[in-house]
């Protein structure tokens, strides 16, 4: 018997989200199982499973950990804006 | 980094708010901790259905008979999804299954007492149920975040629960004397349970779950609120309690606590209730009847030319 990750999916909107885990022996019946149990109340249209050993991840979650300032990366690096437009503004009349 | 350094940085992490998956760092305690409680919530579902189940074949109508079983199956599901993630906290579902049916874990003291006819559905629906959110509800701030993902379905499904078993009460008051009277039979035997539900007074500095925040509130806190909240309701239905009898004090329900009488709970405890030793004896033989079924799913399928 293996754990299975459960995925689901509403519709074509919204992606693919982790709902949960089962027990299984092949992925057939982690299918079944998964539908069993995260299908219930129609919480979604797709399903997708995978063995829990089939996924990669970190092993050092501080690695995510920016290596430098990279804030121009966000929209709030780009503040200020109205202060901006009155110097362009301006520089636009002396033309 | 030392164990001790480990074990400071982790009771800040927990203490301010951190939330723990079950492939982070944890003490053994906190590990053992959240698993018993985890295990003894999952054994909780799991023979929480049984008293319920009886009295599917009593059901007033097909409807009720369908809506019943589905609530049934829905209990199952959620011991179903707990188990799960306490395997992963390192114990066997097998292991879970022996030591429940060998006495050696617990499950909630409300699911040892007999069901006798279709009153205690409502009861059990609307109360035993409505108690259950209050506890749930407050669990959803957990440290331990695989059971706070689980119990955002589980609370979704006992709302609906709770509305199922408000559904079948509203229909036995507004009914003749006698499905009434039925309503008022079940309510003066599970009052009791009901206020045993929340467990006795929590002892806050020594409760490890409390300092580690597994759990957020205190069982007097709750079973405060849940008073607040579902006293009034019964009165208002016309309906009167039996001892311990909930008075109102500066805007609030409460009990005196020296109303209550905690013997039946400690029986509980010892493994000792009512239903006890049936309820168990039917999970074993169940669980050892269906053994063909575990057996066959645990092969892989085998493709047939």
């Amino acid at each position: 018997m293996d754990v299975y990750e459960v995925f689901r999916r509403s519709g074509h909107k919204q992606p693919f989200e982790h709902c949960g885990t089962v027990t299984a022996p092949d992925s057939a019946m982690a299918l079944l199982m998964a539908k069993e149990c995260y299908l219930r109340r129609e919480e979604g249209q797709y399903m997708w499973v995978t063995r829990r050993s089939d996924i990669h991840s970190w092993s050092d979650e501080a690695l995510f950990e920016p290596a430098a300032d990279k804030s121009y990366r966000f929209a709030h690096a780009y503040r200020d804006v109205v202060r901006k437009r009155e110097l362009a503004r301006r520089r636009a009349g002396q033309l | 980094m030392t164990y001790e350094q480990r074990l400071t940085d982790f009771r800040h992490y927990v203490g301010t708010g951190g939330k723990v998956e079950a492939t982070d760092w944890m003490p053994d305690d906190y590990r053992a901790g959240v698993l018993k409680f985890i295990e003894m919530h999952a054994n909780s579902e799991m023979m929480g259905a049984i008293p319920e189940r009886e009295q599917i074949p009593h059901a007033p109508s097909l409807q009720r008979k369908m809506s019943l079983t589905a609530k049934v199956q829905d209990e199952v599901g959620h011991s179903q999804l707990l188990y799960r993630i306490a395997e992963d906290l390192g114990k066997s579902r097998e292991t879970m299954y022996l030591d429940l049916v060998n006495g050696r874990s617990k499950f909630h003291n409300v699911f040892h007492y007999p069901t006798r006819h279709w009153g205690d559905v409502a009861v059990i629906g609307w109360l035993i149920d409505g108690a259950a959110l209050v506890t749930q509800a407050a669990l959803l701030e957990s440290s331990y975040a695989p059971y706070t993902r689980v119990l955002k379905r589980i609370c979704a499904e006992e709302q609906l629960h709770l509305r199922h078993g408000e559904d079948i009460t509203l229909e036995l008051a507004s009914g003749t004397d006698k499905q009434r009277a039925m309503f008022k039979d079940a309510l003066d035997r599970w009052w009791l349970p009901i206020v045993h539900f929340f467990g006795p007074k929590s002892n806050v500095g020594k409760d490890l779950l409390l300092r580690w925040r597994v759990k957020t509130r205190t069982n007097e806190d709750l079973r405060a609120e849940f008073l607040d909240r579902y006293v009034p309701k019964i009165l208002e239905l016309g309906f009167s309690f039996p001892t311990p009898v909930p008075f109102e004090f500066e805007g609030h329900w409460v009990l005196r606590e020296e109303d209550i009488d905690w013997a039946p709970l400690d029986a509980i405890k010892r493994n000792q209730g009512p239903e006890t030793a049936r309820r168990l004896e039917l999970r074993r033989s169940t669980y050892e009847q269906h053994a063909w079924v575990r057996q066959a799913l645990a092969e892989p399928a085998t493709q047939v030319a």
